[in-house]
């Protein structure tokens, strides 16, 4: 059986930078290929070069035995090759419907869109997938989970062939996430191609047949998914060394509560119709993990504790004094430090330095007098990313360039300049390989057991499992349950998580 | 169709300056002023919806003004030194606008320059080209020559409209210049294509998501360059509405109605961030600037005050619609939680 | 390989372009002079760095403007609003110093008043300074009428436009002694880095615990001080206060330098030497093409494809 896409020794060089080496890969039609690997392994490009978005530097790609063109959107489009990608790619200002059949809204004559049979062909859509959007809302005013959704139904409208899902999960909810384990099973059946890219292992092996694994730009093993175990892959991707660590890391002690000393307390914290009485206790020494689902507004919670939002009702004390941060200017001079969620947008200065990003939030102390002693600021540098491994070691290259989890290294570099007594991190290591993942769980640590108080927002619940002291739950605005890290049941926490009391 | 709270707010701000203005200046409320506003601002309207479309693809044109002093010396030379037929020029002169306004973007898309720079450019291009090409300096005696053409002059014709109708008996209606029925035609056509065709909601995506455009299969250069070359277009139309009515073309045509035309599109609620607008609200937004324009001249008002006012009518625009646009959005946070 | 020997060409590419602006300026002065010897000598060469003094002080303080990723339109009308503004300060007998603070104060207040719409209200700084600049010609116009004003017996004033030490004429001490120190705020003061940060990503800044609306209020002023000071520096040249001064096309000739420099009209990383090598080349080619006699429309033609083409290639590196 000729294979629906094929990629023959596809290489993809950007400078001196292979992202792509020599790959060759094939998907059978109805079959659910599974790709994983590290951040700069290479699976975004790969997926780029086969939906046409980039041009291979060598190589092909053939759909159903026939040559494809290479770096055409559409060309691919047409040939039957959908994608779900992992950020937004969507047109804001418009609405769903258009979305849908962004580029190919059907016409009668003159080039005027059919507005009914584009209304009529979407809500069959809705009915077949299970998908429930109001057509006529506008993208950019839905909540990401919706957004999501109309990225979905997007791809599924093109009744393609070859359907590649990259991330797809990264903002569901468990129960979002069966829908869409239903859906690929219910694509499988009808014939469908689909690659399914996840950092989530646990996907992989509910959901494909197969699993292809890169690693430094190559693809280094392909295999039916039965016969490998989570390890393997794991070891696979990382290389033998970073894969120990994380597993010990798994088995640390836990310290709920650290020294007990109560650094910052929330006594019904209340912003309306966002959250409402958010009470709970940050000790030094301790790291404290909330989870939930995305809509749960932790990072709109966690915003007022930094300063960059305002709670409406309630009390915020930190060290023992209460405090109203209506800045952030404010809440760092009190010593809380802040990673945001998103690096890109929020945290970093992209075209600038390492040197400068790692800087940003303690230039005073680079000051002598009116001037500015850049000397101080390098050495400064060097330091961290010493301390911090970041890789490449070197302060003059631009932050573009540096992988995510390096990425996310420099941010969170920047705060720990500043020795936060108080320490925030939303979502730290979400696109983030699972070598810097432990690399920075370490530094956690390492500054948890420096008595700073540390707060941790995230959806990962590997993640939480393994770093967490102790473990908040929230649910719609609201705290609902605190438990202790080390005796914390996993399954009980998923339960909270989806509402249950 | 839902209306948009901007564009209700934008009419109501028209209706309300043009009541003020009625009560408050003489001879504002008469056939003879609003005849003065459909001619003095028609194609001020028609170059705010052609630089609407390069500010919805997260564009802008410069070098709109210039493009209209080119067209206009074309027209010139066309009739007044190589005697072609009207009938002709009219095709050439539109022709014309959208090769320059395709240069642009071609300068945008090829060479990708910064469209801020890149109509920079050739702002200083086209006012050098109509120096290149100018009659008026080529050819001796004809700074004093008027054009004849019946095809151009026809172009500056009023009509009678109340006549016809019979209005007339009841109240006095202002004789509707030709230049207003061209911007309605202007307007219908742009409007139509922007809303109903699948080549307005490519724009609106290249301008709302270029990279979500582009991997959708969208020619998005092809959209831009369009986008640049409608500019072109109504810069063109623009410039025969102008040479009509002077009989004539000048070097310095069309220079700072650039800006006119941004400040005119901005009011109309069409958006830098790309995506956001339509054709109506560039309309508004021009006869709004005209209605001020008139009524303070009749109020007596100094016309170096009239800059100051225009410029701050922009600014207040400007920033009611941002406000409307926080509004918005906190209105549609509260919303959305309600309903989680 | 094709793709090896592209590799090498970009290489080369990149190892050139910082280098380009002057290389272009070196070549510019010498086409110019092998075409017409004149212009090599120093009177010419003074002549062009005299010429350029107004358009590289007003490119020099707006280049920070451009580095937060906005524009400043109106500093055609501030230079002419300033030029008043000082000569009614000399009608009044002030002394010279009330006299040329006044003039400066007026940019400077333009320039908050810009800088604050820009950072409190939120508006887009095109915008803005648009509206600004209509509002600020307006503004001249009334104080000043359509009339032009002559400056007559004030040979301190003067001196500041047309006076000469030891040789030089004194605008160019005016306009080194800027540069110097723009240049010197850019390379060692946080705020020449805090202008880049704002630039290439103002949320990230704002959450980094640094007070963005000072910034920009600050960079705006200084932008309105330097077309203040320039208006001052014209006024006192041609004796003329003139509220119609820095015409149309003036902000443009000042972002092109800027531009044309490197800095990117986007914001972000930017620097003040490079906005005085394009202000340079541009004063270089516009002087020799009127020294060479060059018809006005091919001059202006001359720009709009210079301007093309150091854009496209400094994107080509990008």
């Amino acid at each position: 059986m000729e294979p629906v896409i094929r990629g023959t020794d596809l290489t993809k060089v950007y400078g001196n930078l292979t992202a792509l080496g020599e790959a060759t890969f094939a998907v059978e039609a109805g079959e659910v290929r599974g790709l994983v690997g590290s951040n700069g392994a290479g699976k975004s490009t790969l997926v780029k070069i086969l939906t046409g978005a980039v041009t291979p530097t060598l190589g092909t790609v053939e759909i159903t035995g026939h040559a494809a063109p290479l770096g055409d959107p559409r060309g691919m489009i047409l040939r039957g090759v959908a994608c779900i990608y992992q950020h937004s790619n969507l047109a804001p200002s418009m609405s769903v419907l258009d979305n849908i059949f962004l580029g190919r809204q059907p016409t009668r004559g003159l080039g005027l869109v059919d507005t009914s049979r584009m209304r009529a062909e979407a809500r069959a859509l809705l009915e077949r997938h299970q998908i429930d959007l109001d057509l006529d809302a506008t993208v950019s005013a839905l909540p990401t989970v919706k957004q999501k959704e109309v990225e979905i139904l997007k791809a599924l409208a093109l009744d393609a062939r070859v359907i590649i899902m990259d991330e797809p999960t990264g903002w569901l909810s468990s129960v979002e996430v069966a829908k869409l384990h239903e859906t690929v099973r219910a694509l499988k059946k009808r014939g469908v191609a689909v690659i399914y890219i996840s950092h989530v292992l646990d996907e992989i092996f509910a959901v494909c047949d197969t699993v292809t694994i890169m690693r430094d730009g190559r693809i280094i093993s392909e295999s039916p998914v039965k016969d490998v175990n989570r390890s393997q892959v794991v070891h696979l991707m990382v290389g033998e060394k970073l894969a120990r660590e994380s597993e010990r890391a798994a088995h640390e002690k836990r310290h709920p509560r650290g020294t007990g000393e109560i650094r910052l307390k929330a006594d019904k914290l209340t912003k309306h119709g966002v959250f409402e009485d958010v009470s709970f206790e940050l000790y030094a020494g301790e790291i404290l993990c909330i989870t939930g689902l995305i809509g749960s507004k932790r990072t709109e919670m966690v915003r007022t504790l930094f300063g960059s939002d305002r709670f409406d009702a309630g009390t915020l004390e930190v060290d023992g004094q209460a405090v109203t941060f209506s800045s952030p200017t404010q809440a760092i001079s009190k010593g809380v430090g802040f990673v945001p969620e998103d690096r890109h947008r929020e945290g970093l200065m992209l075209d600038m330095t390492m040197t400068e990003n790692l800087a940003m939030a303690t230039l005073h102390r680079f000051r002598r007098g009116v001037i500015l002693s850049r000397r101080s600021m390098v050495e400064s540098g060097r330091r961290a990313i010493e301390n911090l491994s970041i890789r490449p070691p070197d302060g003059t290259r631009p932050v573009k360039l540096l992988s995510g989890g390096n990425q996310q290294k420099v941010l969170v570099g920047k705060w720990m300049s500043r020795t936060p007594r108080i320490f925030i991190l939303d979502e730290p290591t979400v696109g983030v390989d699972v070598g810097a993942k432990a690399e920075i769980y370490a530094i956690l640590r390492r500054e948890r057991d420096r008595g700073a108080a540390i707060l941790v927002v995230s959806s990962d619940l590997e993640e939480v499992a393994t770093i967490a002291d102790r473990i908040g739950v929230m649910v719609a605005g609201r705290l609902t349950a605190m438990h202790d890290g080390d005796s914390a049941p996993m399954d009980e926490i998923v339960a909270e998580i989806g509402g249950a009391d | 169709m839902r209306i948009p709270r901007a564009t209700l707010a934008l009419l109501f701000f028209f209706a309300g300056t043009a009541v003020f203005f009625s009560v408050s200046a003489p001879r504002f409320a008469t056939a003879t002023n609003v005849e003065n506003l459909m001619s003095g601002f028609s194609f001020v309207a028609i170059l705010a919806m052609g630089q609407a479309f390069p500010i919805l693809v997260r564009g802008i044109d410069l070098s709109i003004g210039a493009i209209v002093a080119v067209v206009g010396m074309v027209v010139f030379d066309l009739t007044l030194i190589f005697h072609v037929p009207g009938y002709l020029i009219l095709p050439m002169a539109l022709l014309t606008g959208i090769l320059a306004g395709a240069v642009n973007g071609m300068l945008v898309v090829f060479l990708r320059l910064q469209p801020f720079i890149a109509t920079l450019a050739t702002l200083a291009a086209y006012r050098g080209l109509v120096y290149s090409i100018s009659g008026r300096q080529l050819v001796e005696g004809l700074t004093t020559t008027a054009i004849t053409d019946r095809w151009i002059v026809g172009i500056e014709t009023y009509y009678d409209i109340g006549g016809w109708t019979g209005i007339s008996q009841f109240m006095q209606m202002p004789w509707f210049p030709l230049s207003f029925f061209l911007m309605l035609g202007v307007f219908v056509v742009l409007q139509t294509v922007l809303l109903a065709t699948r080549f307005g909601r490519d724009l609106r995506a290249v301008g709302g998501n270029h990279e979500a455009a582009r991997l959708a299969g969208i020619n998005t250069g092809g959209i831009v360059i369009s986008a640049y070359a409608t500019s072109g277009l109504c810069a063109a139309i623009a410039a025969l509405i102008m040479v009509a009515r002077f009989t004539t073309s000048t070097e310095a045509l069309g220079t700072g109605m650039e800006l006119t035309a941004i400040a005119a599109a901005v009011i109309g609620g069409v958006s830098f961030a790309g995506g956001i607008g339509s054709m109506f609200g560039p309309v508004v937004g021009a006869f709004l600037l005209g209605i001020v324009l008139l009524g303070l001249t009749l109020q007596g008002v100094e016309q170096f005050v009239q800059q100051i006012i225009t410029g701050a009518i922009l600014l207040a625009a400007v920033s009611y619609d941002r406000i409307l646009v926080v509004r918005r959005r906190r209105r549609l946070a509260a919303d959305l939680v309600a309903a989680s | 390989m094709a793709t090896r020997s592209l590799t090498r060409t970009d290489d080369l590419f990149r190892r050139l372009a910082p280098h380009a602006l002057p290389i272009a300026i070196v070549v510019m002065i010498v086409g110019f002079s092998i075409a017409q010897p004149a212009f090599l000598t120093p009177d010419n060469l003074i002549g062009i760095v005299r010429q350029v003094a107004l358009i590289g002080i007003m490119a020099t303080c707006m280049t920070f403007v451009i580095m937060t990723g906005g524009v400043d339109l109106s500093v055609g009308p501030v230079l002419a609003l300033a030029g008043l503004v000082s000569f009614y300060c000399l009608q009044a007998d002030l002394p010279l110093v009330v006299v040329v603070l006044g003039g400066l104060s007026a940019g400077v207040l333009v320039g908050l008043f810009n800088g604050a719409i820009v950072a409190f209200l939120g508006l887009p700084p095109i915008i803005a300074t648009l509206g600004t600049l209509s509002i600020v010609r307006g503004t001249a116009l009334i104080v000043g009428g359509p009339e032009q004003h002559l400056i007559r017996d004030e040979p301190a004033y003067t001196f500041i436009g047309a006076g000469n030490l030891f040789g030089l004429p004194f605008s160019i001490y005016i306009f080194a002694a800027v540069a110097v120190v723009m240049i010197f705020v850019q390379r060692r003061t946080p705020l020449g880095l805090l202008v880049a940060a704002v630039g290439d990503n103002e949320r990230a800044a704002y959450l980094s615990g640094h007070r963005i609306r000072v910034t920009k209020l600050t960079v705006y002023a200084i932008s309105g001080f330097g077309a203040a000071l320039a208006g001052i520096i014209q006024s006192s040249q041609v004796h003329t206060a003139l509220a119609t001064y820095g015409p149309f096309g003036t902000e443009l000739d000042v972002i092109a330098a800027v531009v044309v420099g490197g800095t990117s009209i986007m914001g972000g990383n930017g620097s003040v030497v490079r906005t005085l090598l394009g202000v340079f080349f541009l004063g270089v080619v516009n002087t020799g093409m009127n020294i060479l006699n060059v018809p006005i429309d091919v001059q202006l033609m001359a720009k709009g494809a210079i301007i093309v083409v150091a854009l496209a290639f400094s994107a080509r590196l990008a």
